[in-house]
């Protein structure tokens, strides 16, 4: 309403490889960009966008990489107007995405998907493979990666397939890189992996438009920054410019928003709190080795590890979702060797899953029945599910998670992402679970739910719950756990108190280097 | 976006962070309204359709070619109404054209050997139910195997068993328990049009007055949602392979009373047209939304189009034509009003930019 339109600047000079003016889009009712601008200054930039969710980003990397087309406003690259009817016509001018969801085909090789789209080398009989391959290589080299250009992309890790997909960028010769979240489920050895990386694309001229929520890492990275806030810019400069703080600021509107976490430190769980879960010597065959770890009444312990090191496969195993081969696990002082999800919630364990579009939630479903799913669903099956019977539970799950949603009868795909995850871990708080294994709990969603998310699982903490979070974010870990153990291969290698450890000591035993 | 008149003395910025009261919710006919938003086009054409007929066939509107509209759709009705359920789970029974005549030939053979009617007709249900839980039900909910392999299989196995059983003849029933549920009246009015409302009010039910019925949405809108937050999937898939088996138990007697013969002859567009009508009526294909309201006026629309153009003397494959024209065009309206065909509307240049105010010099 009061938003007046953003002074609009000056046509860009030839020198920036990609700039927006003016960009206007409406999605029916939902005015998604208003006026923005945004501009890659030089060849070789990294450009940071951020924004919180909803702020209009998808809208804008969605134009810019040709799937949507704005309303108004003008694309120019190299100081040149240009219009891009589809993604095709965007690689033709050098831009290339590289999404969140990993756009590759899982059954094709590496090479096949680094040239897909396209002509594959040509021998007279038909597809020259041999070449294909060196080629593929070489564009891998490029990255330094020395993956087998014949192995399927659907065997590889999250990250290497990200990898894989910037190699297809540039193959494509492009000039400009965007990369939505591409950090998002990495560990930090492969942050800095692909930091690398990016500045090496640098040091070539590629330029690179950086998206995440994660601003510490940004800082690392980035030259210059643009801020969106309800679909305008509301900030844009190099780096030197912003601070932690003014960028929150700019994000938010609000200098007193408190999206800014305080790192309260909470009383500590007292020593004589009772044993909540025990795992000994859990093993899964060729994933997890003898793990053990102990998580009090009220206490947050926190898993680090890189991707791949077992953290995400000990919650799977314990929430009985991985055949055990040996090892024991106690809740509540009580052995039990879970089978399956529902022998585990018979005990009081919840489990957050690390996708929460597929397993988190039901997303065509209304929040309230995605919150009620756990606790009824043991109510006999030809029963008439009464929302007066549930609402009182609605209602105070609601209360504690502080939801934000238009009403319980909402479909939660209709909600932000930060909301939808609250919902996910809603359906745990509503069943009282005691144990709460979490996988991600913050990914993909913006500062200020992160901060909220956080805040609430101290609270359940402070409750008497045990926590066990696994993130590969350390960062995340030091600010909200009273413990954290250290898991490398598949097994633990370091049980650290809130005190001892930082950001290079867990790095240090995730990286398999004992001091 | 009006946040309410603050008052004077309420200067300063509210911190308004705290947890906004649960809403309440919309009322219940405006969320039945909602509700009704997947199948609204079909509801038009069959409307229009309806009323094209009515107002160009004089005989169209006639008590007893209602009558006729209606127990001519009866099978695929009773059919669609359990195809609906496998469709809401992200699947599809192919299998339930033999099925149905399996269970018809059951049917007979046990009327055959002196089972009192009733108990026959409700054995023969069960015995649907059975071989679809227990054949296409484990295999797809249990085993995991793709639904499109599982009951292409047994649809090929279920012809082949109803051949050899019945050796290509044909074996006419002489019960009148079969007579009853295919033609003759209860109530005065048809059987199979009160079974069509039978089959219907259940369904309905299930689908929302029950645990189970949310279960069945669950599951189709994500199976690992489901399954992590203690849903029993398996079973939930198991039974509505069931469902499909005892609906399309039904829908075999209701043939076997109406020819008052149980003959080998798998007609197998019985379940791609059930599917057809399930689609048509709003339900996804990829699982977890629509429901029976839908797949009833999605059989309403064929059955009102074949019995207004046979009225009409066009050849009544046109039907089919003209179904399957509707179908894509239906999946297509659906896809153009996401937005992926939106008409653009943008000016060439920056003159939009020009065209704006002045710049305000900047705060």
């Amino acid at each position: 309403m009061d938003d007046r339109p953003p002074p609009v600047p000056e046509p860009p000079g030839a020198g920036a490889p990609l700039a927006v003016v003016g960009l206007d889009k409406r999605y029916g009712g939902v005015h998604a960009l208003r006026r923005a601008h945004m501009t890659v200054s030089a060849p070789g930039t990294v450009h940071g966008l951020i924004g919180e969710n909803g702020s209009g980003k998808s809208t804008l990397l969605g134009i810019l990489s040709g799937e949507k087309q704005p309303d108004w406003g003008q694309i120019y690259v190299d100081g040149a107007p240009v219009e891009f009817a589809s993604p095709v016509n965007a690689l033709r001018h050098g831009i290339a995405m590289v999404s969140q969801e990993t756009a590759l085909a899982p059954d094709l090789s590496i090479a096949e998907n680094i040239f897909l789209g396209r002509r594959m080398v040509r021998a007279p009989w038909g597809i020259d493979w041999r070449r294909t391959r060196r080629e593929a290589t070489t564009v891998l080299a490029r990255l330094q990666l020395d993956y087998d250009p014949r192995r399927l992309v659907g065997t590889l890790r999250p990250d290497q397939q990200q990898m894989v997909e910037i190699a297809r960028a540039l193959s494509l010769n492009a000039r400009v890189l965007i990369l939505d979240e591409p950090t998002s489920s990495l560990s930090d050895d492969e942050v800095a992996a692909l930091f690398e990386t990016i500045r090496g694309l640098k040091a070539d001229g590629v330029s690179t438009i950086f998206v995440s929520h994660r601003l510490k890492e940004m800082f690392a990275l980035v030259d210059e920054f643009t801020v969106l806030r309800n679909g305008a810019t509301v900030a844009t400069g190099p780096v030197a410019e912003f601070d932690e703080d003014s960028l929150i600021a700019a994000m938010v509107g609000d200098t007193k928003a408190l999206t800014r976490p305080v790192v309260t430190s909470r009383p500590r769980p007292s020593g004589n709190a009772p044993t909540a879960m025990s795992v000994k010597g859990l093993t899964v065959p060729g994933v997890l080795e003898g793990v053990g770890v102990d998580v009090r009444a009220g206490e947050i312990v926190g898993l680090a590890g890189l991707e791949g090191a077992g953290r995400s496969e000990l919650l799977e195993a314990i929430f009985g979702l991985r055949e055990l081969g040996g090892g024991t696990i106690e809740v509540g002082g009580r052995a039990f060797a879970p089978r399956g999800p529902r022998d585990a919630i018979g005990r009081g364990v919840g489990y957050l899953p690390p996708d929460r579009k597929v397993q988190g939630v039901v997303l065509k479903r209304s929040v309230a029945e995605n919150l009620t799913m756990v606790v009824t669903a043991d109510t006999g099956r030809l029963r008439a599910p009464r929302d007066r019977d549930t609402r009182e539970i609605v209602e105070r799950v609601y209360d504690v998670l502080r939801i934000r949603a238009a009403s319980p009868s909402a479909l939660v795909s209709t909600l932000s992402g930060g909301n939808q995850q609250k919902v996910a871990l809603g359906k745990w708080v509503a069943a009282e679970q005691q144990v709460l294994l979490l996988d991600e709990p913050t990914r993909g969603v913006d500062v200020g739910a992160k901060a909220e998310i956080h805040q609430l699982l101290r609270r359940a903490a402070d409750r008497g719950l045990a926590l066990l979070v696994s993130s590969s974010e350390n960062d995340e870990l030091l600010r909200l756990c009273d413990r954290i153990v250290v898991m490398y291969r598949g097994a633990v290698v370091a049980s650290l108190d809130a005190e001892e450890a930082t950001e290079p000591v867990l790095a240090s035993y995730a990286g398999g280097h004992h001091e | 976006m009006s946040n309410g008149v603050q008052t004077a003395q309420d200067t300063g910025p509210a911190p308004e962070v705290g947890a906004a009261p649960v809403a309440a919710g919309p009322s219940r006919w405006s969320s039945a309204f909602a509700a009704t938003r997947s199948f609204r086009p079909v509801l038009l054409l069959v409307i229009v359709l309806f009323v094209y007929f009515a107002l160009t066939q004089s005989v169209f509107m006639t008590g007893q070619n209602l009558q006729n509209l209606l127990t001519g759709v009866s099978i695929l009705w009773v059919v669609a109404m359990g195809m609906t359920f496998v469709i809401i789970t992200g699947g599809v029974d192919l299998s339930v054209s033999a099925l149905s005549v399996f269970v018809g030939l059951f049917l007979a053979k046990i009327l055959d050997a002196g089972v009192p009617g009733g108990i026959a007709v409700l054995l023969a249900i069960l015995v649907g139910a059975l071989v679809g839980g227990l054949t296409n039900g484990l295999l797809i909910g249990r085993m995991k195997l793709s639904f499109f392999v599982v009951t292409l299989g047994t649809l090929t196995v279920f012809t082949g068993v109803v051949n050899l059983w019945a050796n290509t003849k044909s074996f006419y029933i002489t019960a009148p328990v079969v007579a009853r549920l295919g033609v003759d009246d209860t109530l005065g009015v048809p059987t199979p049009i009160i079974i069509m409302v039978v089959t219907f009010l259940i369904g309905l039910y299930v689908q929302t007055r029950t645990y189970f019925g949310r279960d069945v949405y669950a599951v189709g809108g994500s199976l690992p949602a489901a399954r992590l937050s203690g849903i029993r999937t398996s079973r939930t898939i198991v039974s509505v392979y069931a469902i499909t088996g005892a609906c399309a138990a039904l829908g075999g007697i209701i043939a076997t009373g109406r020819i008052g013969a149980a003959t080998p002859q798998v007609d197998n567009t019985l379940a791609l047209q059930a599917a057809a009508a399930v689609l048509l009526g709003g339900t996804s294909l990829f699982g977890g939304a629509g429901g029976v309201g839908g797949t009833a006026l999605g059989v309403l629309f064929i059955g009102v189009l074949q019995n207004g153009l046979s009225i009409a003397g066009i050849q009544s494959f046109w039907q089919q034509v003209v179904t399957g024209v509707i179908l894509i065009a239906a999946v297509l309206g659906d896809r153009i009003s996401l937005g992926d065909l939106r008409l653009r509307r943008r000016a060439p240049g920056p003159e939009p930019a020009a065209a704006a105010p002045p710049a305000a010099p900047a705060p």
